[in-house]
């Protein structure tokens, strides 16, 4: 298969060469460049790899490459924890620190499959603007209603459809009383007692 | 102590168990763990009242929930009465809604008895709000919920780090949670800083020798299934059966022992099944999460399968379908598994039959006529005729047997909830209120037969209610999820015919509960006509309804029984309970009323009844009744016990017993194996979490952090953060919490460094609301370094689900994508990766190495808007509630909780009001968000 040239794949530096998560970059083409300083170039980001399992055996390694690693609002640190969780620890707790005072972003991922969809994600998302992250929008009335009730704890999916179905309205069921609401099957006393407390405490602390 | 002290158990705890049991916890630290129903809350407060009766005490109460706090304090309220004591202030209790800081810190300095809970406490105590070395004591309820990361552990810390001299005593009744784990009574009492355990099972010598003195005459009586619930039960319990082995079957890897149908009647059950997958839960697969729900909803049903009554169990059950229905847009377009057996077929089938038979003609539902061949069955549950009967051989009983021992002669009733005992006693109210029709024949006879108990005319009018309800309900669910469904289109189409017609009658149907609903009934029933007496399927709905509103009209004239069915509409509120639940004024009263933990007691000595009967069986509750019994030999009781034979409320009984007794033998063989070790020194076995903590503390025990640094290490937590375990740890590893109310982060580490703590859970919701793309700007405006710290749960994997379908195309919805898109849209928010709070608590303490201590009062300050006061802390279920309206956003959420009171203000407001406040839009949106009708 021949690869489109230039920016839309990742670049990938030829020291990578043999990582197996590059078999799984499969949606986004991707090319060598010997050229670049980075592992991989995600269009404007670059992006440093790190097997704990390597960092283990050369802690220095990493050091050695971060202060090559040209500048740009996001640098991604991607780490592969190919270790178990205990011996994660220090080597976490010091890539933190590290990448707060060089301005890098980690990304753990656990295996390489993993590490290619990220791989792809940023570089195939580099350009969307984040609305799924800021909240949805318009949403059909039902599945709102019934989250919201389920804020309450205990109260489920069912509780939430039955107690606005016998009140007609979210606001029918708000203001409604407990001694109603404690005839509609599953909801039990404690369960309303929650909700009533639910809507009829103040949203502010004392007050 | 005072004299009064020395008298006082003799009145509250006649029975010799209970003295042993107090002088014993008197004299020393202990945790106390006494099996369910010996009455643990009695000895709590004759412990509280000795400290009360001294005056000048300070003692703490911690982990009592709010009823145990009502009833505590009742309780210390009438001893200091009886003791005369003029010392005893009674139990004070300190929760959010009462009491600033500074009333806190004064209600401290005065002293006394206080139930306080545990995260205001926590804050309190760091910030030495309360003097801790003058506390005279701790009191801890429900240790069974104390791990080394929770708060009331954390509370025990501070408190033995600054105070070695008070006492602590740890209470239990629950003695099940003891029992999981490795050494986990050893464990407990680590937690707990207590060394030995006292306990308490209905097999200890004492206790079985104080409550042999005098038996109760317990008459057993089982009662026989009807063969549809017979039948409904197997299937369900097969249903759990494939439903079990379907998790046990994708999830190869786990132990799963203990998931069997056997332990799947027992209440722990969930609790089980989620501490065996929460290791893995953002693993397993969408499936294995379905079906572990699923099991819930059995479980459920099963239960309500023995309490409800037949036509709210089939409305139940419908309302479990038309919920389980895949959500639109979903590509798992799955229902659950077992809603595809035949099992569940059967049922369904079944619950319908035992409401009404008969099928629908659909093609009529247009032209507006009734349906064909609909006859009511209403089947009754064989407990109601078996109550009857034991009231009516109670009856004779008084009257033969006049009373002759401080009993009452009053009756009663106990039953599992609130639900099923006002079953009982609209039962009871109208099991000779008989409707005109022959019970349920279906020749339409319209033949007076009274004297026999009969809830017909109940079932009857739950039947209309139902009728009323169910084409609201359809379109109700059909507005939920518009996508087709067989089942709901179904349902539609069978109730077409009653739903057109019912109108007429009633004006507002289904919305509003029955008593209301009666009454329009009532209007509407002067206005038909006589019963239609025509045998014709089609009419049959018809006559139905005409010859209930006969009925009705016979049954709600102005009688003593409507009074009271007032009554018992009008207040179901607990605290009243003894105004209220009175409704059957014969000869004597009879209360029915539900089990309610060491509450019942009281009952029993109010009431003295002198016949009980136990409606559902309750292991506690036959204890109590041996302990009441037992501690008053002159009231003559006798016991009545229902339980269906051979069914799950049976199993289910049979089990709790056993797996308490197991518990307990448990517990005393560790007992007898741990004391070495405890007595040796018990700091010297520990688990790396043990040691953790413990290395720590003693450090700062021995005044460590006056020789180290001037200052110790300071993070400024968030107030809210006091839920998790975090807090806590930082504490333990000798960094100063300093607890505040922060708008913008979770933890501040040093001027530059602001931290958002996210949990797995949380970073999924707050992905899904964006809450964490406002946090993350927020902090980016105040903070030069602000990071979001992604916490896992110590003991889970350390992992993420893997993205969802790893082959296909890059969607924005998977939990990596949005990472993705968060760190492009704010480069500057570094990660932190945590496998647990211990780890959390270590990458903290490197990230503040070389770092300048935060400024509290700086911290507090920062994103408040220009004028608003240092924010009251916001209560949290009703913000989140809150925060999922529509129309809402995290910028005007602030103005709505400044300005508006609560939930029921808000969703009261004028559109315009809202708008005034919040905007055009959003005003709308919120305003059509409560109004929206769920029927169009």
């Amino acid at each position: 298969q021949k690869l489109p040239r230039g920016s839309s794949s990742i670049l990938v530096s030829t020291r990578q060469k043999g990582n197996p998560l590059l078999t799984h970059i499969k949606n986004i083409p991707w090319e060598y460049a010997s050229s670049i300083p980075s592992d991989y170039l995600l269009g404007a980001t670059p992006a440093l790899f790190l097997s704990l399992k390597y960092h283990r055996l050369h802690p220095e390694y990493i050091y050695t490459r971060i202060p090559k690693l040209p500048q740009a609002p996001l640098r991604i640190l991607l780490v592969l924890v190919d270790v178990d969780t205990v011996s994660t620890t220090d080597p976490l707790r010091e890539l933190t620190k590290t990448s707060l005072i060089n301005n890098l972003t980690v990304i753990l991922c656990w295996s390489a499959q993993e590490a290619g969809r990220y791989l792809e994600a940023y570089k195939s998302l580099e350009k969307t603007a984040p609305t799924t992250i800021m909240g949805r929008k318009e949403e059909e009335f039902g599945a709102r209603m019934v989250e919201c009730v389920t804020k309450v704890r205990s109260v489920n999916r069912v509780d939430a459809v039955s107690l606005v179905a016998n009140f007609g309205s979210l606001r029918g069921a708000i203001n409604a009383k407990g001694e109603e609401m404690g005839l509609i099957a599953g909801w039990g006393e404690r369960k309303v007692a929650r909700w009533e407390r639910a809507v009829g405490e103040s949203f502010r602390v004392g007050k | 102590m005072s004299t009064p002290t020395s008298s006082q158990p003799k009145v509250s705890l006649p029975l010799a168990y209970q003295q042993d049991l107090f002088e014993e916890v008197c004299e020393q630290d202990q945790l106390v763990i006494l099996a369910r129903g010996l009455g643990l809350l009695p000895i709590i407060t004759s412990l509280l009242h000795k400290y009360d009766a001294v005056g000048n005490n300070l003692v703490l109460l911690i982990g009592a929930d709010d009823r145990e706090n009502g009833w505590l304090g009742e309780a210390l309220a009438e001893h200091a009465v009886r003791s005369g004591t003029t010392e005893a202030r009674g139990l004070k209790i300190i929760n959010t809604e009462v009491a600033s800081v500074s009333a806190r810190a004064e209600m401290y300095k005065q002293g006394g008895i206080f139930s306080v809970t545990s995260r205001i406490l926590v804050t309190d105590m760091l910030t030495d709000l309360i003097d801790c070395p003058k506390i005279s004591g701790l009191v801890v309820l429900h240790s069974e919920r104390i791990i080394a990361t929770s708060i009331e552990a954390f509370i025990l810390r501070i408190y033995r780090q600054k105070n070695k001299e008070g006492f602590l005593k740890a209470f239990s009744d629950n003695p099940e949670p003891f029992t999981t784990g490795f050494a986990p009574l050893a464990t407990m009492m680590r937690n707990l800083f207590l060394r030995s355990p006292s306990l308490w099972p209905r097999f200890h010598v004492t206790v079985a020798k104080s409550l042999e003195t005098k038996k109760a005459e317990v008459v057993e009586l089982e009662v026989a299934m009807t063969d549809s619930m017979r039948e409904i039960q197997t299937a369900v319990l097969e249903c759990i059966e494939t439903s079990i082995s379907e998790l046990r079957k994708s999830n190869s890897s786990l132990e799963l022992d203990d998931w069997t149908v056997d332990s799947a009647l027992h209440k722990s059950f969930d609790v089980i099944v989620r501490r065996q997958l929460d290791p893995v839960w953002h693993r397993i697969s969408w499936k294995t999460k379905q079906v572990a729900n699923d099991l819930t909803v059995l479980r459920r049903i099963l239960h309500c399968l023995l309490t409800y009554d037949c036509v709210t169990f089939y409305q139940y059950l419908e309302t479990i379908l038309a919920t389980h229905a895949p959500p639109p847009g979903s590509t798992r377009s799955s229902q659950s598994p077992w809603l595809f057996l035949d099992a569940a077929h059967t049922i369904f089938t079944l619950a319908k039959r035992r409401v009404y038979i008969g099928k629908a003609d659909l093609s009529k539902k247009a032209s507006g006529k009734v349906p064909h061949g609909l006859e009511p069955v209403l089947e009754e549950l064989p407990k109601w005729a078996m109550l009857a009967e034991v009231l009516d051989e109670i009856e004779k009983d008084r009257y033969f047997n006049p009373a002759l021992s401080q009993s009452s002669g009053s009756t009663l009733i106990m039953c599992s909830d609130e639900s099923t005992c006002r079953q009982i006693r609209e039962f009871l109210q109208t099991m000779h209120e008989t409707p005109l029709e022959d019970l349920i024949n279906q020749d339409d006879e319209l033949e007076e037969k009274p004297n026999r108990a009969s809830a017909a005319y109940m079932m009857r009018r739950k039947l209309r209610a139902y009728f009323a309800w169910k084409p609201d309900f359809s379109k109700f669910s059909a507005l939920l999820y518009t996508g087709e469904q067989k089942n709901q289109s179904q349902g539609q189409g069978n109730f077409g015919g009653p739903a057109n017609k019912i109108p007429s009658n009633e004006g507002s149907r289904g919305r509003a509960p029955p008593p209301n609903k009666r009454r329009r009934v009532r209007g509407g029933a002067a206005a038909a006509s006589g019963p239609n007496r025509q045998n014709t399927g089609a009419v049959q709905v018809t006559e139905e309804q005409s010859a209930q509103v006969a009925a009705l009209l016979a049954g709600v004239q102005p009688t003593e029984g409507e009074q009271n069915l007032k009554q018992e509409i009008g207040a179901d509120s607990f605290e009243n309970m003894e105004d209220y639940y009175e409704f059957y004024e014969m000869n004597d009263l009879i209360v029915v009323h539900p089990y309610d933990g060491d509450m019942d007691e009281r009952l029993l000595d109010e009431l003295r009844p002198r016949y009980v009967i136990m409606y559902e069986p309750d292991p506690a509750f036959i204890r109590r009744m041996e302990v009441y019994r037992s501690s008053h030999k002159d009231r003559e009781v006798r016991v009545y016990f229902l339980y269906y034979g051979k069914s799950v409320e049976e199993q289910r009984y049979l089990s709790a017993v056993r797996k308490e007794k197991d518990s307990f033998t448990k517990l005393v063989r560790e007992k007898g194996s741990m004391s070495v070790t405890l007595t040796l020194d018990a700091k010297a076995v520990e688990d790396p979490q043990e040691a953790f903590l413990r290395t720590v503390n003693t450090r700062i025990a021995g005044g460590g952090r006056m020789m180290a640094t001037a200052v110790p290490p300071r993070v400024i937590v968030d107030i809210r953060e006091f839920r998790s375990s975090l807090p806590s740890l930082l504490h333990g590893r000798n960094v100063e919490v300093v607890p505040c109310t922060l708008t913008v982060g979770d933890y501040i580490l040093s001027p530059d460094i602001c931290v958002e703590r996210k949990s797995i859970k949380d970073l999924i919701s707050s992905f899904k609301d964006g809450r964490l793309y406002t946090q993350c700007e927020n902090m980016l405006l105040y903070y030069k370094n602000p990071m979001v710290l992604i916490e896992f749960d110590q003991n889970k994997s350390f992992n993420l689900e893997p993205f969802a379908d790893l082959t296909g195309n890059i969607g924005q919805h998977d939990l990596q994508a949005k990472l993705v898109l968060l760190t492009i849209a704010f480069p500057k928010v570094k990660l932190i990766w945590s496998s647990s709070p211990y780890q959390t608590a270590e990458i903290f303490e490197e990230l503040k190495r070389n770092q300048k201590e935060p400024d509290p009062l700086e911290a507090v300050k920062l994103g408040l808007g220009p004028g608003e006061e240092i924010a009251g802390v916001y209560n949290q279920t009703p913000q989140e509630i809150l925060r999922s309206i529509p129309g809402i956003n995290p910028k005007n959420i602030k103005i709505i909780m400044s300005e508006v009171e609560n939930l029921v203000e808000l969703s009261n407001m004028e559109e315009r009001d809202i708008s005034a406040l919040i905007g055009k839009e959003a005003g709308k949106q919120v305003h059509k968000f409560f109004n929206r009708s769920a029927f169009s």
